[in-house]
C-alpha cells in the first residue's frame, strides 16, 4: 500500500503546485469574506495548505519516488545514449527528451521535464511495475509449485518405504518373540543355577577344605601354627557335621562318604605333620636344662594326644633327647661345674661324703623340678587348676595323680627322663658309701639318702626307676652302716678285761662304744625324716639292738671271765654298773624307751640276784641269818619257841643290836661301788620286823615276848629301825605294832 | 605405698618369659619363709604352717617393665638339722631372700652367717635381699628398722620389711631382686648364657636378643621407692648400654 500512498502523495503534489501558483490570482480576483471562510472548499483548501509535508513518512515516500525515477532515468538515458550519442549520465531527465533538447541543457529544465513526464506516466509506470512484480510472483510460485510436486513425490515414495519397513518390523518382531521367550526362560534358569551354585559353594566351604587349608594341612612349607591349627579345626568340624548328617534316616550318602574319606586323609596327613614337627622339635630340646613350652607346642601335643601311637612315638624322641641332655648336664655339673669354674664341680667335694651325696641329689631334685614344670606345661597341666593361673604345686607336697591321661604321660616321661641319671648317681653314691670308715658318716649318708628317697617318691612316684634306685642305694648304705656297727659289736665281744684293774666302773671300750651310740642317736634325733613318714623307731630299734646287745653281752661275759682269775672282784656290781651306764646313755632320747625297758628288765634280774646275795651277807653280819633260816625252815605247826628258845634268841638280838652300832649299817662298802644311785639294798629291817612279828605271835608261845624283844635295841620297834635306815616302811605286812 | 606400684607391675603370665631366675629363700626356722613364699605365689596367708621338710619348690612368672621373668623359688627349711640338705640347693642361685623375724632378735643376729653361707655357695653375682618379716606385729618388735637397714647397707644387700600375714610388701623382695639382676645383666656383669649364673634366657628374650641386641627396661627406672637404701638403684639406672 506504500506504493498507493506514494501514488496518492504524488497525485496531490501537482495539485499543490498549480494551486500555489494560482493563489495570488485568486486572492486578487475575489474578495475574502466571512462567508467565504465557511466555504467547504475553503476549509478543504486551508486544510490542504496547512498540511505539513515535512513529516517523516512523506519524506520517505518522496525519497522512494525520486529514487524510482532516478534509476529509471539513468537506465533509460544510458540505454538511449548507447543507442545515440552517449549522453552524459547527469542529464537524466534530458535523455527522455533527447529528441527535444540537446545534450548539456540546463539541468533544471531537464528535471522539470522528467518530472512532468513522470507526472503523466506515474500511474502507468506503477501499474507496469505492479504487473512486473506480479509476473515475478507468478513465476516464483510456479517454481514453488513444481518443487512441491517433487516433494509430494518424495513423500509418497517415503511412505511406501515406511510401510514396507513396518511390515518387515512386524514380521521380525513376530519372529523374535520365541527367542525372547527362550531368553527369558534361560535367564530364570541361570538364576536358579546361580542359587544352586552358591548353595553348593557354601556346602563346599563348609564341608571341604579350600586349597589354602589343604596346603596348610599337608605342605611342608607351611609351618605348624595358627593357620595349620585352624585347618585342623575345620577338618574336625567337617567330620563332626558330616557324621551328624549321615546319621539321618537316609543312611550314609555318597557325598558324605567322600567327604569323610577325603577329610580323613587330610586329617591323617595333619597328624602326621604334627608328629614330624614334634619329633623335630623334640630332638632340639636336649641342649638346654631350662626348657620352655610355647603355646604352639602345647597345642600340637594336645592335638596329637588324639593319636596316642604318634604321640608316644614323638615323645620317645623327647625322652631320648632329655635323657642325654640331662645326663650330660649332670656330668657337667659333677666334673666341670660352671663355665668359669663357678659353681665348682660337685666332685670337688667328694672328700666330704655328706656334701658330695647331698649336692648330687639336690642337683637331681632341682633338675626334676624343672623337668616336671616343663612336662606339665607341655601337657598344659602347669598349675592351671586354679583360676588365677599360678603354679600351685610344691615339690615337697604329696602329689595326687588324678589319673588323667596327661598326668600319666607326665609321670612316665619324668620317670624316663631321669632314668639315665640313675647309673652315674648310683655308682658314685655306692662308691662313697662303701669307702666310709666312720659308721657315723655312713649313717648320716644313709639318712640323707632315705630323705631323698622319700622326697623323690613323692615327686615322681614310687615306681619310678629313680625312686627304686634311691631305695636300693639307701638299703645299701644302711647295710654298710649295719655291717659297720655289727663289726664294731663283734670286735667288742673279743675284748677281754684287764685282770689287774680292780675298779668296777665301765671299761674304756664300753665308754667308746657308748659315745658312738650317742652320736648315732643324735643323728637320728635330728633326722631329716618327717616323723610321720618313716616307720618310727623300727630301724632305730634294730640299731639299738645291734649296738647294745653285744656291749651288754661283752660286759657279762668278760666279767665272768675276769671273775675266774679274781674271785674277790665284784663282777655283779661291775655288770650292773656297765648296764646302768648304757641305759643312762639312752636316757636322753625319748625314742629309746622300748630298749630302755628291756635293759631295765635285765638289770632288774641282776639286781635281784645281787640283792639276795647282799641280803644274805648282811643277815650274816647282823647275826640274823640263822634265826631267819630257822623261821623259814620250821613247819607251820611247830611252835617257834620250841625250835628257837628264848635263851638262844636273846644273844642273837644282842649281836644285832651290836651290829646296828657298826658303821657298815648305813654304808655298805660293796654297794658304794654301784654307780647308779637308784639301786639300794637295805633289807635288815625287814628281817627284824619279821622276827618281831613271829616272836609276838601267840601261837609261838614266847613268854613275855615284849620283854624279850625290849631287852635290846631297837626294842622290838621295827618302825624305828626303818627310820634309822632312812627308808619308808616296806609294807603293812612286815610292820611291827 | 610401694606395694601398689609393685602390684601394677606384677602380672601373672604363664606364657613365654624373657628370663628365668633361681632364688633361694633362707633364714632361721619360724621366721615365716614359707608363708612369705606362699603369699607371693598364692596371694593368701598360709594358715597352720608346719616346719618345712628339706626344701620345697614353687615358681611364678612376674612382669617387670617389659620383661617377663620366671622365678624358680626354692624354699628351704630353717631348722638346723636340714642345714646340710638345704646348702646343696644354694648352688647356682641368682638371688637369695634372707628372712628374719622382726619380733625375734636372734633370727636377725644370725643373718651374717646365713649371708656368708649363701655368698660362698651360690652364684658369684648373688643378689641378696634382707627381709624383716612379721611387720604386722609392731608391738613385739625386737629389731629396729634402722638397725637392719644399717646392717643391709654395710653388707651390700637390699632391705625391706614385709608382712606375710597381711600381704604387705610380699612381692617387693622378689621384684627387687629381679630388678637388680636385670640391671646386672644389662650392665654386662652377669651373663645369662653361662650355666650356673642362676639366670637363663627364655625363648622370648632369645628371640628379641637376636633381632636387636639392645635391651631396654621400659618402666624399670620409672617408679622409685621410698626407702633410701634402694636409691642406690638409681645410680645404676639403665643408660642404654648394649648387652
Amino acid at each position: 500500500m506504500n506504493s498507493d500512498d506514494g501514488l496518492h502523495i504524488v497525485e496531490t503534489l501537482p495539485n499543490w503546485n498549480c494551486i500555489s501558483l494560482s493563489v495570488p490570482s485568486r486572492n486578487a480576483g475575489t474578495p475574502v469574506s466571512a462567508s467565504q471562510t465557511r466555504n467547504p472548499i475553503t476549509i478543504r483548501l486551508r486544510k490542504i495548505l496547512g498540511t505539513n509535508f515535512t513529516d517523516e513518512a512523506t519524506t520517505e515516500a518522496l525519497r522512494t519516488l525520486s529514487e524510482l525515477y532516478g534509476t529509471q532515468t539513468i537506465v533509460s538515458v544510458s540505454g538511449s545514449k548507447a543507442q545515440t550519442n552517449g549522453t552524459d549520465s547527469d542529464n537524466d531527465w534530458s535523455d527522455e527528451d533527447a529528441d527535444v533538447g540537446p545534450v548539456g541543457e540546463d539541468h533544471r529544465e531537464c528535471l522539470n521535464e522528467t518530472a512532468s513526464r513522470a507526472r503523466k506516466n506515474l500511474r502507468r509506470d506503477l501499474e507496469n511495475k505492479l504487473a512486473q512484480g506480479s509476473q515475478q510472483f507468478l513465476q516464483a510460485f510456479s517454481e514453488v509449485d513444481q518443487k512441491l510436486d517433487e516433494l509430494q513425490n518424495h513423500v509418497a515414495a517415503m511412505r511406501v518405504a515406511c510401510d514396507e519397513a513396518e511390515t518387515q518390523l512386524r514380521l521380525s518382531s513376530e519372529a523374535s518373540q520365541s527367542l525372547l521367550d527362550r531368553a527369558e526362560s534361560l535367564r530364570s534358569e541361570r538364576e536358579e543355577v546361580e542359587i544352586r551354585k552358591s548353595i553348593v559353594m557354601l556346602f563346599l566351604n563348609r564341608f571341604t577344605l579350600n586349597d589354602e587349608e589343604a596346603e596348610a594341612m599337608t605342605s611342608r612349607d607351611v609351618p605348624i601354627g595358627p593357620r595349620f591349627f585352624e585347618a585342623m579345626n575345620k577338618t574336625e568340624h567337617i567330620r563332626n557335621d558330616c557324621r551328624v548328617l549321615m546319621s539321618g534316616e537316609d543312611g550314609p550318602t555318597k557325598a558324605g562318604l567322600d567327604i569323610m574319606a577325603s577329610t580323613s586323609s587330610y586329617l591323617e596327613q595333619g597328624y602326621e605333620k604334627i608328629y614330624r614337627w614334634c619329633s623335630f622339635e623334640f630332638r632340639q630340646m636336649g641342649r638346654d636344662t631350662q626348657l620352655e613350652v610355647d603355646s604352639t607346642m602345647q597345642q600340637a601335643i594336645c592335638r596329637l594326644s588324639q593319636r596316642p601311637e604318634l604321640l608316644s612315638e614323638a615323645l620317645a624322641f623327647l625322652t631320648q633327647t632329655r635323657q642325654t641332655g640331662l645326663l650330660s648336664a649332670f656330668l657337667d655339673a659333677l666334673t666341670r661345674g660352671g663355665p668359669s669354674g663357678l659353681p665348682r664341680p660337685i666332685e670337688l667335694h667328694a672328700h666330704d661324703p655328706i656334701r658330695y651325696v647331698g649336692d648330687m641329689l639336690a642337683w637331681v631334685h632341682q633338675a626334676i623340678a624343672a623337668e616336671c614344670e616343663f612336662l606339665e606345661s607341655l601337657f598344659g597341666l602347669g598349675g592351671g587348676q586354679e583360676d588365677d593361673g599360678r603354679t600351685r604345686r610344691m615339690v615337697g607336697a604329696v602329689r595326687t595323680f588324678r589319673g588323667s591321661e596327661e598326668e600319666g604321660w607326665v609321670k612316665e616321661l619324668l620317670n624316663s627322663a631321669v632314668t639315665k641319671l640313675c647309673v652315674p648317681l648310683k655308682v658314685r653314691v655306692q662308691q662313697t658309701v662303701r669307702s666310709q670308715e666312720s659308721s657315723i658318716v655312713s649313717y648320716k649318708v644313709a639318712n640323707l639318702l632315705q630323705y631323698y628317697m622319700l622326697t623323690m617318691r613323692r615327686t615322681i612316684g614310687e615306681d619310678a626307676l629313680l625312686s627304686t634306685t634311691l631305695s636300693e642305694i639307701t638299703d645299701v648304705s644302711y647295710k654298710v652302716f649295719f655291717d659297720a656297727i655289727e663289726a664294731h659289736g663283734r670286735a667288742l665281744l673279743r675284748i677281754s678285761l684287764d685282770p689287774d684293774d680292780s675298779s668296777l666302773t665301765p671299761p674304756l671300750p664300753i665308754l667308746e662304744h657308748a659315745q658312738l651310740l650317742r652320736e648315732i642317736m643324735q643323728v637320728y634325733d635330728s633326722s631329716l625324716l618327717d616323723d610321720t613318714t618313716a616307720e618310727p623307731g623300727q630301724t632305730f630299734n634294730r640299731i639299738l639292738d645291734v649296738m647294745l646287745d653285744p656291749a651288754m653281752e661283752m660286759c657279762a661275759a668278760a666279767a665272768e671271765e675276769k671273775a675266774r682269775y679274781r674271785p674277790q672282784w665284784d663282777r655283779a656290781v661291775f655288770v650292773l654298773n656297765c648296764w646302768c651306764y648304757l641305759q643312762n646313755v639312752l636316757e636322753a632320747f625319748e625314742f629309746t624307751s622300748e630298749k630302755r625297758r628291756t635293759i631295765q628288765e635285765k638289770i632288774d634280774k641282776r639286781v635281784k640276784f645281787l640283792e639276795d646275795e647282799h641280803y644274805e651277807n648282811i643277815l650274816r653280819d647282823a647275826s640274823l641269818y640263822d634265826t631267819v633260816a630257822i623261821i623259814k625252815s620250821k613247819s607251820p605247826s611247830d611252835r617257834l619257841s620250841h625250835v628257837l628258845p628264848a635263851q638262844q634268841l636273846q644273844p642273837t638280838l644282842a649281836r644285832f643290836s651290836l651290829w646296828l652300832s657298826s658303821p657298815e649299817v648305813v654304808h655298805s662298802p660293796r654297794l658304794s661301788a654301784l654307780t647308779s644311785p637308784s639301786l639300794h639294798f637295805y633289807h635288815p629291817p625287814r628281817a627284824y620286823a619279821q622276827l618281831c612279828e613271829e616272836v609276838r605271835k601267840p601261837e609261838n608261845r614266847y613268854e613275855a615276848a615284849s620283854t624279850l624283844l625290849g631287852m635290846e635295841r631297837p626294842f622290838g620297834q621295827a618302825g624305828v629301825l626303818w627310820a634309822i635306815f632312812g627308808l619308808e616302811e616296806e609294807s603293812e605286812e612286815f610292820a611291827a605294832d | 605405698m610401694a606395694l601398689d606400684e609393685y602390684d601394677v607391675d606384677a602380672t601373672e603370665l604363664l606364657e613365654t618369659y624373657d628370663f628365668l631366675m633361681k632364688y633361694i629363700i633362707i633364714g632361721e626356722a619360724g621366721t615365716g619363709k614359707s608363708c612369705l613364699l606362699h603369699h607371693f605365689t598364692h596371694n593368701a596367708f598360709k594358715d597352720h604352717s608346719q616346719h618345712t621338710i628339706g626344701v620345697e619348690f614353687s615358681s611364678r612368672t612376674v612382669k617387670l617393665g617389659e620383661k617377663r621373668i620366671k622365678l624358680q623359688l626354692w624354699d628351704t627349711a630353717g631348722q638346723e638339722r636340714f642345714r646340710s640338705v638345704t646348702r646343696s640347693y644354694y648352688r647356682g642361685a641368682a638371688g637369695v631372700i634372707l628372712v628374719y623375724d622382726i619380733t625375734n632378735r636372734d633370727s636377725f643376729l644370725n643373718m651374717s652367717q646365713w649371708l656368708t653361707d649363701a655368698r660362698a655357695l651360690a652364684s658369684p653375682h648373688l643378689v641378696a635381699v634382707l627381709v624383716g618379716n612379721k611387720s604386722d606385729r609392731e608391738e613385739d618388735r625386737e629389731v629396729e628398722w634402722a638397725e637392719a637397714s644399717r646392717w643391709a647397707a654395710q653388707n651390700d644387700v637390699h632391705f625391706l620389711e614385709v608382712s606375710s600375714l597381711s600381704g604387705d610388701n610380699v612381692e617387693a623382695p622378689f621384684l627387687l631382686a629381679a630388678r637388680s639382676i636385670l640391671l646386672s645383666i644389662e650392665s654386662g656383669i652377669l651373663d645369662p648364657e653361662k650355666a650356673g649364673s642362676g639366670v637363663s634366657y627364655g625363648d622370648r628374650a632369645l628371640r628379641r636378643v637376636t633381632s636387636s641386641s639392645h635391651l631396654s627396661f621400659g618402666s624399670l627406672s620409672g617408679a622409685r621407692r621410698r626407702r633410701s637404701d634402694k636409691l642406690r638403684l638409681k645410680n645404676w639406672a639403665p643408660s642404654g648400654k648394649c648387652c
